[in-house]
Parts: C-alpha cells; sequence; structure tokens
C-alpha cells in the first residue's frame, strides 16, 4: 500500500485555478505594488517632465532611449537616479554587492530602499490575506483585510526572518564565496571555466533561496490552516510540512517561476513599448502592462494556492478495494472541502 | 588534413608570398639598435640574455653618460615608483605578490671595459631612492655627437604573473618591456622617465635581431616583433626562433602552447601587403574572423589617412583568460587583444580593442611621440582614429551589461565618438589635459584626459575644420614626423600649415585648459504680438493711440536667451525653428556670457538649438542645447509609464525572494 499525496502539477493547477476563481486578490496586490511604484516613481517623474518637455530632446526620446541623455540627467543630476545604476550593475555582477554599500545610497535608491521595507510589511499582510481567503470557500476583499490585519504580526516575523535569511544566504552563498574565489578564478584556463563558478555560486544562491522561501511559505500556510494548534506547533508542523514534500513543493515553485519566465520571455518578444510615437498609443501601453503585471499576480496566488493545496490536503488512501459509504457518511462528506483541513472560523 | 587546416596553410602560403615580396620600405636610420640572445625558462619564469646595444649621438652634445630603462624593476617591491602611484591597483584589479625583476650581470663597453662598477640608479621624476627602474652608467669617455657606442650586457629578467602589460599566467608568456633598453638623448640631456602607474614608453629608431629560445612545446606557438628569420629545434631539445626587424622602437614577444596560430593578409591599392597573423585562444576561436576583419579595417582606415603601415607583418595576441593585463597593449608590429567568450557581435569586442591598438603602430609605432610627457598625441589622436574607423565598419555600439560574468547587448545605441567618451564628462575639470602623465590626480583623470578628451576635441577639431581638411592636417602631420618624436606644437604647426589659419586659440582652450564648455538656451519664448500703445506722430503732433498701419498686431514676438555656462569659448551656431517650418540659423562667436535673439511679428517660435550640428563635442550637458516653446508631455510621460511598469516588477521579483 503506498499513501501519494497530490503531485506538484496538479497542486499548481488547481492553486491557479483558484487564483482565477478570486480575482480580487491579484487585483489588492496589483493596487499595492502599483501605490508602492507610483510613490518611487513620481520625483523622477517630475524631473523627466521638467527636463524633457520644453526639449527637443524630447521628440527622440518619445519611443527610443538616447544613451547619451540619460547619462548627462544621471551626471548632471545625481539627485535623481543617484548611485542606483552602479548597485543595479553591481548586483548583476559577478562580484555582486555587499549590503554594507547600501547605506551609502542616494537619490532614488535610497528612497527605494525605504519603500523596499514598506513593500515587506505590506507583503506580510498581502500573504496573510491572501492565505486566509484561499482557506474561505466563500470570501471577499473584506476577507483579505480582516486576515491579513489578524496575521500580522505572526507573518511579520516570518516575513523579516526569511528577510533576513535571504540576505544572509546572498551575502555567504555568493558575494563572500566570490571574494574567497577570486584569484583561484583568475587562475583558471579559461573564462568559460570562469562562468561556470560563477553559475555554480549563483546555482546555490537560487538553491538557497527557494530553501528559505518555501520553509516560510509552508510556515505561512501552516499557521493559517492549523489555527487548533498552538504557535511552537504551527511553526514546527510548517518546517516539517516542508520538509516531508520538498519535491512537491519545489516542482511548485519551479512550475511558477517557469511560467513566470515564460510570460516574461512574451512581454519582451512582442515589446509593446517600443516604437511608440503617437500620443495615443500611450494608453493601450499602459493598459497592456497592467494587463501583464495582473496576469503575472494571478500567477503568484496561484502558486500560494498551490502550496496551501500542497501542504493542507490529506493524500486519498489508497485500498484493494473502495468500501462503500455508508448513506450517514455519504451526507457527512457534501460539503466540496472534505479533502481539506478544519477550517478555521471566526 | 581538416579543411580548416588546408585553409590556414592556404592562407600561410598567400601570406608568405605576400611578406616576401619586395617591400622598399625607407626605414630611417638607426639610433639604438639591439641583438638579443636569450632563452626562457618556462618553469622559473626567467629569460637569461646577453644583449649587444649600438647606439648613436644624434644630438649636438657628447654624451658623458648612458641611462637605461630597466622596467621590470617596476614589480620588484612595493617601494618602487609604480606601486606606490597605482596604490596596488591596476589594469587587471589588485595586483598580486608575484614580483619581477630585471638584474644586469655584466655591462662592458666597445673595448671591453667593465661599466656595470660605474652604474647607479637614479629617480629623474620623483627623487624616490627605492626605485630600480632608471639606471645610469658613467662612460670612461663621452660619445660625441655622431659618434656610435655599443654596449654588451648580460640580463637576467624575472617576470611577474601578468597583471600590467608583461609576465606569466600557467604557460603563457608575454615578454614585453623585458630588456635593458636605453632613454632618448636629447639636446637638452637624456629623456628616460621612471615606470609609472599611468605612463608608457618612449624610445628612439633602430633595428632588432633577436634571437628566441625556448622550450620544444612552444614549437610553432612564438609570436614577436618582426619577422621570423628562422625555427630550428636545438640540441637540448628545445627550439630557437630568430626575428628581425628595421625601423621599430621596441621588442616583444609571446609564447602559449595554447595558442590556435591562424593566418590572413591585408591587401589594398595604396596601402601594401601586411601578414596578419593571430595569436588566439581555443575558447575564442569563434572570434578569429572578427579579429582579422577589425585588425584590416584600422589599417585601411588609418592608412588612407595617415600613409600606408611600412611593415611586412602585424602579429595580434589573444590574452588567456586570467591575463586580461597582458590585454589591449601595442607594441611594434606587434598588438595584444582582448575580447570575452560570450562577447555579442554589437558590443563590438574584440573589434575596437584590436581596431585600436593596430592603430598605434601609426601613432606611437610611426610618429613616435613621448608618451611620459605627450600621451595624448597617441592614446589621444589613436582614439580620436579609432572612433572614425569603427563608426565607418562598425556603425553605433550597444551598451554591453554584464551578468554575471556573462556579456550582453542591450538595445541602446551607443555612438561614436561623444558615447564613447562620455568619462571625461565626469572629470571635465580635474586637469590641464597637457600634462605630464605622472602627474594627473589619478589614473580616471589620466585616461579620461589623455583618451577621451583628447578625442573629443580632435572630434571637434574636425567638425569645425571639415573632414577634409582635417585628413589634410593629419597626413601633413604624418609625412613630417614618420619615423621620428613628434610634439604638440608640431601637430599645431601642421594644422596651421595645412589650413592657413591660426588654431592656436583652438589648442589653447583645449589642450592647454581645464576649462569646460556647456553652452544652452536658457529662455525660448514666443507669445501673440501686441498692438503698439502710447503716444504716436500725427501730422507733426502727439496723439494716442497708433496709427492705421501699426495698429494691428501681427505674427508673434518671440525671445531666445543663450548662455555660455562653461569657462571655454567655442564659435556656435543657434538655429531658431518656426511654425510653418522656417528656420533662422546664426552664428555666435560664443565670447560673451550671454546673447539674446529677438524675432518681432514673425511667425511663431516652435524651438531653440545651440550648436545643432552638435559640432561642439567638448559641450558637457547637452541636454540643456535646446528649449521649445511649447511642452511636449509625450516623451516624459512615456518613460514614467515605463518605469513605473518596471518598478511593479522589481517589487514582485524582491517580494517572491521571501
Amino acid at each position: 500500500m503506498s499513501r501519494r499525496g497530490p503531485r506538484a502539477i496538479g497542486c499548481f493547477l488547481r492553486g491557479l485555478q483558484l487564483s482565477l476563481s478570486k480575482p480580487y486578490l491579484a487585483v489588492a496586490l496589483w493596487l499595492i505594488q502599483l501605490m508602492l511604484a507610483a510613490a518611487l516613481i513620481l520625483p523622477i517623474s517630475n524631473t523627466l517632465h521638467a527636463l524633457l518637455d520644453k526639449s527637443p530632446a524630447g521628440e527622440k526620446m518619445v519611443a527610443n532611449p538616447d544613451y547619451g541623455w540619460w547619462e548627462t540627467v544621471r551626471r548632471v543630476h545625481p539627485d535623481v537616479l543617484g548611485n542606483f545604476p552602479e548597485l543595479a550593475t553591481g548586483l548583476l555582477s559577478s562580484e555582486g554587492i555587499h549590503w554594507s554599500e547600501l547605506p551609502g545610497m542616494r537619490g532614488v535608491g535610497a528612497t527605494a530602499f525605504s519603500l523596499a521595507l514598506l513593500a515587506a510589511v505590506l507583503h506580510a499582510f498581502a500573504l496573510g490575506g491572501a492565505l486566509g481567503v484561499l482557506r474561505e470557500p466563500s470570501s471577499s476583499l473584506v476577507t483579505f483585510g480582516r486576515e491579513g490585519m489578524r496575521r500580522m504580526p505572526a507573518f511579520l516575523v516570518f516575513t523579516f526572518a526569511s528577510l533576513g535569511a535571504a540576505f544572509a544566504a546572498y551575502e555567504w552563498i555568493y558575494v563572500e564565496s566570490g571574494e574567497a574565489l577570486r584569484s583561484r578564478v583568475k587562475d583558471l584556463h579559461t573564462e568559460q571555466a570562469a562562468l561556470a563558478v560563477t553559475g555554480l555560486r549563483l546555482a546555490a544562491l537560487v538553491v538557497a533561496l527557494a530553501v528559505i522561501k518555501l520553509l516560510a511559505d509552508s510556515v505561512r500556510t501552516v499557521w493559517v490552516a492549523r489555527p487548533d494548534l498552538p504557535p511552537v506547533s504551527r511553526f514546527l508542523f510548517g518546517i516539517g510540512g516542508a520538509i516531508a514534500r520538498p519535491l512537491r513543493l519545489f516542482g511548485i515553485l519551479g512550475l511558477y517561476a517557469i511560467l513566470t519566465a515564460g510570460l516574461y520571455v512574451v512581454w519582451l518578444v512582442l515589446d509593446p513599448s517600443a516604437g511608440g510615437e503617437a500620443r495615443f498609443a500611450l494608453v493601450p501601453l499602459i493598459l497592456t502592462q497592467q494587463v501583464f503585471v495582473f496576469v503575472r499576480l494571478l500567477i503568484k496566488i496561484g502558486y500560494y494556492a498551490g502550496i496551501s493545496e500542497a501542504l493542507t490536503r490529506a493524500p486519498e488512501p489508497e485500498y484493494s478495494y473502495v468500501p462503500g459509504d455508508p448513506p450517514s457518511a455519504r451526507a457527512a462528506s457534501a460539503p466540496a472541502v472534505a479533502n481539506e483541513a478544519p477550517l478555521e472560523r471566526t | 588534413m581538416s579543411a580548416a587546416k588546408v585553409r590556414v596553410f592556404a592562407l600561410a602560403l598567400l601570406a608568405a608570398a605576400s611578406a616576401g615580396r619586395a617591400r622598399a620600405q625607407p626605414f630611417p636610420a638607426p639610433v639604438a639598435s639591439y641583438q638579443i640572445t636569450c632563452r626562457l625558462d618556462a618553469e622559473k619564469k626567467t629569460i637569461e640574455g646577453t644583449e649587444v646595444l649600438t647606439w648613436k649621438n644624434t644630438t649636438s652634445r657628447p654624451a658623458a653618460t648612458l641611462q637605461l630603462h630597466l622596467y621590470l624593476n617596476a614589480f620588484r617591491n612595493t617601494l618602487s615608483t609604480f606601486w606606490r602611484e597605482s596604490s596596488g591597483e591596476h589594469r587587471d584589479g589588485v595586483l598580486p605578490d608575484s614580483w619581477g625583476s630585471i638584474e644586469i650581470a655584466r655591462m662592458t663597453g666597445p673595448d671591453g671595459t667593465d661599466l656595470l662598477a660605474a652604474m647607479r640608479f637614479v629617480a629623474p621624476d620623483d627623487g624616490n631612492p627605492y626605485d630600480r627602474t632608471v639606471a645610469e652608467v658613467i662612460l670612461p669617455k663621452p660619445v660625441q655627437p655622431g659618434e656610435t657606442i655599443s654596449v654588451a650586457m648580460d640580463f637576467v629578467s624575472l617576470l611577474p604573473r601578468v597583471s600590467v602589460r608583461t609576465g606569466y599566467k600557467d604557460d603563457f608568456f608575454m615578454v614585453v618591456q623585458w630588456f635593458p633598453k636605453i632613454g632618448v638623448f636629447e639636446e637638452k640631456g637624456w629623456n628616460c622617465h621612471q615606470f609609472h602607474a599611468a605612463t608608457e614608453f618612449f624610445s628612439d629608431f633602430g633595428n632588432y635581431d633577436v634571437s628566441i629560445d625556448v622550450p620544444a612545446r612552444y614549437k610553432g606557438k612564438v609570436g614577436a616583433t618582426g619577422q621570423r628569420v628562422d625555427e630550428r629545434e636545438t640540441s637540448a631539445g628545445r627550439v630557437l626562433y630568430r626575428f628581425r626587424q628595421q625601423g621599430v622602437h621596441d621588442f616583444a614577444w609571446t609564447a602559449d602552447p595554447s595558442y590556435l596560430v591562424l593566418v590572413d593578409a591585408f591587401r589594398e591599392a595604396g596601402l601594401g601587403d601586411v601578414q596578419l597573423s593571430l595569436y588566439l585562444q581555443p575558447e575564442h576561436a569563434s572570434q578569429a574572423e572578427r579579429y582579422f576583419r577589425a585588425a584590416k579595417a584600422s589599417l585601411s582606415g588609418y592608412g588612407r589617412v595617415l600613409g600606408a603601415y611600412p611593415y611586412a607583418t602585424l602579429s595580434i595576441v589573444d590574452p588567456p583568460w586570467g591575463a586580461h593585463g597582458a590585454g589591449g597593449m601595442e607594441y611594434p608590429t606587434l598588438i595584444t587583444g582582448g575580447t570575452a567568450w560570450s562577447a555579442p557581435k554589437s558590443i563590438q569586442r574584440p573589434e575596437g580593442v584590436t581596431v585600436h591598438e593596430a592603430g598605434h603602430q601609426f601613432f606611437y609605432g610611426l610618429l613616435a611621440s613621448n608618451e611620459f610627457e605627450e600621451a595624448w598625441l597617441d592614446e589621444g589622436f589613436n582614439t580620436y582614429m579609432t572612433d572614425r574607423v569603427m563608426n565607418a565598419t562598425y556603425g553605433a555600439n550597444r551598451v554591453d551589461l554584464g551578468v554575471f560574468g556573462l556579456h550582453i547587448a542591450l538595445g541602446i545605441d551607443i555612438h561614436f565618438p561623444v558615447d564613447t567618451n562620455r568619462r571625461y564628462f565626469e572629470v571635465a575639470d580635474w586637469d590641464v589635459l597637457a600634462s605630464e602623465g605622472w602627474k594627473f590626480r589619478n589614473r580616471r583623470s589620466y585616461g579620461s584626459h589623455i583618451y577621451s578628451k583628447t578625442a573629443l576635441t580632435m572630434a571637434t577639431l574636425e567638425r569645425l575644420l571639415g573632414t577634409p581638411a582635417m585628413d589634410k592636417a593629419l597626413r601633413l602631420y604624418a609625412e613630417r614626423w614618420r619615423f621620428r618624436h613628434p610634439t604638440t606644437k608640431d601637430f599645431i604647426a601642421a594644422v596651421n600649415d595645412s589650413t592657413g589659419g591660426d588654431w592656436s586659440w583652438f589648442f589653447d582652450r583645449t589642450f592647454f585648459s581645464s576649462g569646460t564648455v556647456d553652452y544652452a538656451v536658457a529662455e525660448a519664448q514666443s507669445k501673440p504680438a501686441k498692438p503698439p500703445r502710447g503716444l504716436f506722430e500725427k501730422d507733426g503732433k502727439l496723439t494716442a493711440g497708433p496709427p492705421p498701419q501699426l495698429a494691428k498686431a501681427r505674427g508673434y514676438d518671440s525671445a531666445v536667451t543663450v548662455v555660455r555656462g562653461g569657462d571655454v569659448a567655442m564659435p556656435v551656431d543657434v538655429l531658431l525653428r518656426f511654425e510653418g517650418g522656417r528656420t533662422y540659423r546664426s552664428h555666435w562667436d560664443g565670447e560673451a556670457r550671454w546673447k539674446k535673439f529677438r524675432v518681432v511679428s514673425g511667425p511663431r517660435l516652435l524651438e531653440a538649438t545651440v550648436d545643432p550640428d552638435e559640432k561642439i563635442l567638448l559641450d558637457t550637458d547637452r541636454t540643456n542645447n535646446g528649449a521649445r516653446t511649447e511642452p511636449d508631455p509625450r516623451a516624459a510621460t512615456r518613460w514614467t509609464a515605463r518605469a513605473v511598469f518596471w518598478v511593479q516588477n522589481m517589487i514582485d521579483f524582491m517580494t517572491v525572494a521571501w
């Protein structure tokens, strides 16, 4: 006799189905992200209007990026972009950046750092709300807000703990390994070998981040699904749940990553923001962008629902024969959530 | 034999045939010639050599001493002037603790007199008592004007791990600045500078005859300055190479058992035939054609302006991974390139490096200016020409985004020469360009001025003169000073003589100034004209209200104010564009701090632009060079939309991780 739980793809598809059935979750996340982005972009937007609206350079900047113009703005107005471009470039380099460089951020970079902290708080709220809503057979935005606020203290702890763990992983797995191997990498025979070393460092970081994420998501999911347990037990159950189903959880995360990456590939190939000359093209462009963001968030909610599905759905027992249910049991199993863990009712 | 080998063999034959054709090149009379026999110990990383230096005093004064460059001693310890100036960082990042040195074991004069006892180290630039890069030998009797002296030396060179041009990495050897080399004796005395962190080299023309003894595994994998005249196996199980070249001022060589050695030929009417040898790393095999195409483009592009490349060979060395410090350098008839395994064609690596280094065969090789004292004459002029050749051959470059060591071309164009020299604008007022190489604020300022400011200055001059006049000036300069040591005033004289004008003002404000150029349109407005008011003469009396012919307002009154924000003035055009397609162009000498343009009762002004043809490439801020009278928010709105979108994505990506 074997006891097999639902497969990763099944969980993920069911998660997507749940996400589509509750689109207001994606709408809520979309609004949060849009507000954060708007707060960051407003000063840049004002500067762009001040510099471009009355400049003949604006004509050619409508459709195409002008390297010289951007470079000049970066140099002449260091208060706008600050050292954000350098930090972004450093983040993509094979050396990486030390977190000790963050206090030196200026301009939009410093604002981005502050907003990232606010984003972490909102993220904790949104996840509490989303996971709570996903457990409710009938729910609404009210449920989202209520559940989000209810879970906030614990979810803030989880979010900042995983955030710290992610930073530590980046520093210790990627940056420090790069420093330790720097001279050895130069001694390698080929650039391809050096790239392979960077690839391995990066892969180790990605695996570590995936583990951190899955552990955190597992704890969050169990926290919502098992309110009948004391907090420590919920936490340990969450960790245990992730350890007990690593392939399934990694599978769901992998499917989520692949689907999201595919979405980006489609976006980059179609490149709807390129070549727009006429003023009227702006509205369709913005709509297309926001539809893209919305679809991506639907997939994201689908991932969380998939994780919830994988961790809280009891496996179906396999028998050599299937006994018929007694009439009383059939009536008791009528609700659609029969295979799920007990729901928390407030 | 594979098809590739057949091709290489055929090309080798073709190239050998072309190189064998008589090249009646008028090489100069030698001043400093070298006959060197050396032996590479690949394990100890040493070169033991015997050198016979033949030097002629071409000045009008006797030389009581000889001064010799011992460049490898720059890597002797951290007290050398090079180490102090570089603070332990150079081309390839942090310098490794791998030391190099050069020791002279024997030095004798023409009659066998021991000169070594009379040798001492001097530091003419900074007085550093620990620097061993310049040695002075007191001669038993002075070398009289027109007289020639021969000096024989035994020396041992210890190569460092490659970090600054010279050295080894595993079995790869880049052997440059490796033998005792005489300075340049001028009317004012010896010009023999120490090895500095920022500067390069300066020496006299001569003939080189160099025999190189290497282990057998290097057979067929040795490249050097000049033509190979011998390759044979010795009884010691080693291989002996001999290279000769007339009319050069340095000698470099390389060896690496991993090299793929490929041969091609450059042939163009009026520019002669040149054998191109490429010493390529196997992992860059797919980039061979890119190297060759760039080298040919360079020989062609420079040759058409400056005259033909006079030598029969040009060798291109592709350094291995971890030896980038050897890359991007020039030596007579031998250059080192630089590329990356993942470099896409659109980011023009190795093209840019190859065109530039091959171009140094002209600015440095033939026009052998003093790289210590007037580095802009080779690096800067060469950067200017590199930009021209790259633009003509390949067009715009693309932004190179490094992603975890991979090179990815973004869809953003980088235009020659302004975008490729933007680093100058970051440090525009830090230094006077015409400064000795080791006297710049730091290496960043040195590079930004010597390479980029010079290139932008030359490109600005080209736009002010016109390309034909610029080419004529360059040609005159090149013809006058081929195989000689030109200075800045020689170039200015060539410009003045070829154009018939006096362009000293231009060079005073660019080469000899740290001032910056910045023109801007401070104000541009256009308002409907109003009818005049007040008292007007009518029938000899003052009456209220204008006469009928003035009573009706017509068109627009426009005003434009152009300002000079920088210290340096340049002549500029100002272009006003009006509704209906009408334009008005005015020339301004640019001397005053501002100039106002008014158009009364004209068509509505749409925009005003200063320097509309973008002639003044030294302008540090072009974003303020124009102004519209009516705002157009399209560009800013679109970029805001894009920015919001990508920030939304970044937020999502960040929150995915936790």
